[in-house]
């Protein structure tokens, strides 16, 4: 009896420990799978504590095209004291009042401390004691590849909301992001990226390669292509955020010779005037080698080395000059001072490819009152030396002056009958005025028909790969031999205006030598923004088939339509020379002026038009940033397309855009 | 006892071993690869109205009884004369919409055919998880799984458990009860009817339609937990189901009381969100009694984030007389509450 109970619990014995270990060899997958899923909740448990819930309350519906959401949004508790980091995006709307909801369901009124523009986050405070502020994990630990988890705090739960991924790079957006695939949108920006150990590694922002502002990015939501910004990172500028300072991606004040970012060496181009760069004494021509230690070949490296970099950090340069290495440090600033060219005041006689092999540039008119006045320069004289460099052609004449600022001394030589004469100029800024009269250049009689292929005349045009159509008149007397302007015409909304434009335009156009390309907006009722790319191949192909010249290369719209030609100018930098605008004011932020892509202003508007005030202080704004711009105001006109006079005068202007 | 005694039984015992482990196992210790293959046989695949403007014609839905009955969302596929169902083998069957309730999003649909040899779910089996679960969706999203083929998997974890429509206007869906919200895009074109379940197999959840949350203008993907939908499945399928009469809309609530019935005067609203700010409160009103003052702004009524004068009118609009009425204001950089009660 004894013997077979016994035998009985050996049995039993033996059987339970076949199973448990023949089991062992086949379920450690799922075991694995288990084990992992207890350790993402002990994550979320640990850090759970540091997650509160942000509300807005009022602010823009609107912002840069996207839908501000007016849902909750998430933070993290950074310090014992009240203060919270979140990400810009969830104050984009610039709300009234914000509110805080703490894990433990306390309520406060939160106040805005400040912004860091340059990662995308905003600091709160709240009066509270007693948070539980997140913990870092060592920026040295993270690997691609291990566990990621995405935390929230939108959904009215009393768990955060949890995303789980990996990470999936270091050092995204020129150093300044990690990137994860677990799920990164609205939902948890502003809340952690949790490793599995439940140490926070960084803040859930959007953030864009391309775009710069606080939405930036949103596109991007849920597709497995989130990022975070460093917790160590921001706890190193925690205190000057704490102080209310803002902080701003920091910027030498430097362009590079080429723009092939990944194969061009770092040699300098242009120093900016009153720059970091130009106060560490750094030169045209000079080859940066080093920053901060970092090695650096090619222009993407200091990019990546300076990226990261805030206004009021310091960085020490090595350029090598002229095979002499010179070290230098310099601390970066938020914003240049805006960009100036010099002007010398003449309009360059166009020649084009110079085939009379005449010596220099030929000035075909002097603004009164111009340096080149002053100097005594006169119609028909061919500039030929500038500052020891000789003058073959007028774009070369007009990259000389414009890297000079106004007010800048500078030595020209020129000819008359064949005399050279040497003078000193004292160069001015750029007018912001039109002149009242300028005879047209002279366009050559038409001595073949080799254009005759062409299109010439009034014509309208279907593009199948962009389900667009466009009109566009090339003067009839168009001559190959002759570089025309090209005025690119944005329709307002619901109206091409196109038989009332062509009938005050043709004229204009064949005294001047200008084409009108006038594109239709997809829906008549409206552009869209990404209608640009349409234009933009709209005006290469015209620049591939007419003879244009591309500095004369400017949009003109009325109304709703100069909204969009606004930002077909500041979208096209490289293409588009000037901005033509009646009775539209321009809103939101300023790009800069760039040195290598000029942009002039012509705006004009009626006193009685009830857009006036606002236009005048586009004018405003944009001399302030330095760009040329002329303002014209009809007197007793009311919201509708200009008279016959100041449109001549659009025309005028236009055939100033080459004026060195 | 030695390690090598160990080694001696489990060499002598290997093919009692071997036994044991091909024997039904418990759920908690299976892996997802056999999940999935347990679960795939128990999932259709729907065919039905729409191919037109955009709207698809397919769907998902999954078996919840041995005679047929399939469990799946409520949408404008099942609208047609004939519905098609292709199991996971590739057999094809005729079905027809046995019951329906609207306000839980769901139908039921009973195969024409009988004895069938079919996998099914146990409604009565489900799990209730939390964030962070691991889970897996079966669905037929965007139709991509065509004749014998079986529906797609994803995986992904709960991002949270929450309640789908706490305020009106954020979703537009007439299901305002609990949801999951999952970290996968589960919500696509047609993979609404599909489930969740865990990662060893537990029934959780019916996929849900897909879903813009309007707060935070993103898609949302969720699905109904089937505890929710249980009662409402077995009485269509007993066949003693009971419509219900539909919610009235919001729109058709009166607005019973303005803000100046408690003596408070608003700023203007001009913009789309004006900040709900007192301009002034009328002297020995009931606003005055209670202590509110000027340039207070309106936070919460009842606990109802106020975020600009318009849904400041409609939550004092909702309310009724007799109610308590609690508004916490901001008051410079602290929060007040205040208490009043609604008279006739």
């Amino acid at each position: 009896m004894h013997q077979l109970i016994l035998r009985l619990t050996l049995t039993c014995w033996l059987l339970s420990l076949m199973f448990s270990t023949a089991l062992n060899a086949q379920i450690s997958d799922a075991e694995l799978e288990e084990l992992e899923e207890q350790a993402f909740k002990q994550a979320v448990a640990l850090v759970s504590q540091s997650i509160v819930r942000i509300q807005t309350v009022g602010g823009l519906d609107h912002v840069s095209r996207v839908l501000t959401g007016t849902g909750p949004t998430t933070g993290l508790a950074v310090s014992k004291d009240g203060y919270i980091i979140s990400s810009a995006f969830n104050f984009i709307s610039k709300p009234a009042s914000v509110l805080v909801t703490l894990p433990d369901g306390r309520r406060f009124a939160a106040n805005v401390v400040a912004t860091d523009r340059s990662r995308m986050l905003t600091l709160l405070k709240i009066d509270a004691e007693n948070l539980i502020p997140a913990q870092a994990a060592p920026k040295k630990s993270f690997r691609v590849g291990q566990w990621a988890l995405a935390l929230g705090r939108t959904y009215e739960s009393l768990h955060p909301s949890v995303s789980v991924g990996i990470v999936s790079a270091l050092n995204r957006n020129w150093g300044k992001a990690v990137q994860t695939d677990a799920k990164v949108s609205p939902v948890n920006y502003g809340g952690p990226l949790v490793d599995i150990q439940g140490r926070v590694m960084g803040v859930l922002v959007p953030l864009s390669q391309r775009g710069t502002n606080e939405s930036a990015g949103v596109e991007w939501y849920d597709s497995g292509i989130g990022f975070a910004i460093p917790l160590e990172d921001i706890l190193a500028t925690l205190e000057r955020l704490k102080a209310g300072q803002d902080l701003n991606p920091g910027l030498m004040g430097v362009t590079f010779k080429g723009h092939d970012l990944y194969g061009a060496e770092p040699k300098i181009d242009r120093v900016r005037y009153g720059s970091p760069a130009q106060k560490a004494g750094l030169k045209t021509g000079d080859i940066i080698v080093d920053i901060d230690g970092r090695n650096v070949v090619r222009q993407v490296q200091v990019r990546h080395a300076v990226g990261n970099k805030l206004a009021g950090d310091t960085i020490s340069v090595t350029v090598t000059r002229r095979n002499k290495t010179v070290k230098t440090k310099m601390t970066l600033v938020a914003q240049l001072q805006a960009y100036e060219s010099a002007f010398l005041g003449i309009l360059p006689i166009r020649e084009k490819g110079n085939r009379l092999g005449k010596p220099g540039v030929g000035v075909r008119y002097l603004y009164p009152d111009s340096p080149a006045a002053k100097a005594g320069l006169k119609t028909r004289d061919r500039i030929v030396r500038f500052n020891n460099s000789e003058v073959t052609d007028a774009g070369m004449l007009a990259d000389l002056v414009h890297r000079l600022r106004p007010k800048q001394p500078a030595t020209l030589v020129f000819l008359r009958a064949d005399a050279a004469t040497t003078v000193q100029v004292k160069l001015a800024n750029i007018p912001n005025s039109v002149p009242g009269k300028l005879n047209s250049a002279i366009i050559p009689r038409i001595n073949n028909d080799e254009s005759s292929r062409l299109k010439i005349g009034r014509f309208t045009q279907d593009v199948p790969a962009y389900q667009h159509s466009f009109w566009a008149y090339v003067p009839d007397n168009y001559n190959a031999d002759y570089q025309y302007t090209l005025m690119v015409w944005i329709h307002p909304n619901d109206d091409t205006m196109e038989a009332a434009l062509y009938k005050q335009w043709n004229p204009i156009c064949e005294q001047r030598g200008i084409i009108i390309l006038a594109p239709k907006a997809a829906q008549i009722g409206g552009w869209t923004l990404d209608e640009d790319k349409f234009i933009k191949d709209m005006i290469e192909q015209f620049l591939q088939n007419y003879s244009i010249d591309t500095t004369r290369i400017f949009v003109h719209g009325f109304s709703s339509g100069g909204r969009f030609a606004y930002h077909l100018a500041f979208k096209h930098r490289k293409l588009i020379r000037g901005v033509a605008v009646a009775a539209q004011p321009l809103r939101g932020r300023l790009p800069e002026n760039h040195p290598d892509y000029q942009l002039q202003f012509h705006l004009v508007c009626g006193d009685n038009d009830n857009l006036y005030p606002l236009f005048q202080r586009t004018a405003t704004v944009l001399r302030q940033m330095k760009f040329p711009t002329s303002l014209t105001t009809i007197k007793k006109h009311f919201h509708t397309y200009p008279p016959v006079e100041q449109v001549r005068e659009i025309g005028r202007w236009a055939d100033t855009l080459d004026r060195i | 006892m030695t390690n090598d005694r160990m080694t001696t039984y489990r060499t002598s015992c290997l093919p009692m071993a071997v036994c044991l482990a091909m024997l039904p196992s418990v759920a908690s210790i299976q892996t997802s690869r056999q999940t999935i293959r347990m679960i795939q046989p128990r999932m259709v695949k729907i065919f039905g109205a729409g191919g037109i403007r955009g709207l698809h014609a397919y769907g998902t839905g999954f078996l919840v009884s041995p005679k047929g009955h399939i469990a799946t969302v409520w949408s404008h596929v099942l609208d047609a004369d004939s519905i098609t169902v292709v199991l996971n083998d590739g057999r094809r069957f005729q079905a027809r919409v046995l019951g329906a309730k609207p306000q839980l999003d769901l139908a039921v649909l009973k195969l024409q055919a009988e004895n069938v040899e079919l996998s099914y779910f146990d409604i009565e089996q489900t799990a209730s998880v939390g964030p962070g679960t691991r889970i897996l969706a079966f669905s037929n999203m965007f139709n991509v799984a065509t004749g014998d083929e079986p529906v797609s998997v994803l995986h992904g974890v709960i991002a949270a458990r929450t309640n789908l429509s706490t305020r009106r206007g954020t979703f537009e869906i007439p299901y305002d009860g609990p949801i999951y919200v999952v970290d996968a895009i589960t919500n696509n074109s047609g993979a609404a009817g599909g489930v969740l379940t865990t990662q060893d197999g537990q029934l959780l959840a019916m996929i849900g339609k897909e879903l813009r949350n309007a707060r935070s203008n993103t898609w949302v993907n969720y699905a109904i937990p089937i505890g929710e939908l249980k009662e409402a499945i077995k009485q269509i399928t007993n066949g003693n189901f009971v419509a219900h009469k539909k919610k009235p809309d919001e729109t058709e609530i009166p607005v019973r009381y303005h803000p100046l019935d408690f003596g408070l005067v608003m700023v203007p609203d001009v913009l789309y969100r004006t900040p709900a700010y007192v301009d002034s409160v009328l002297p020995n009103s009931q606003a005055a009694r209670a202590g509110l003052r000027s340039d207070d702004l309106v936070l919460f009524v009842n606990d109802e984030l106020i975020q600009s004068c318009r849904t400041l009118k409609v939550a004092l609009g909702r309310l009724e007389s007799g109610d308590a009425l609690r508004l916490i204001v901001r008051r410079a950089n602290q929060l007040v509450q205040i208490k009043m009660n609604v008279k006739k």
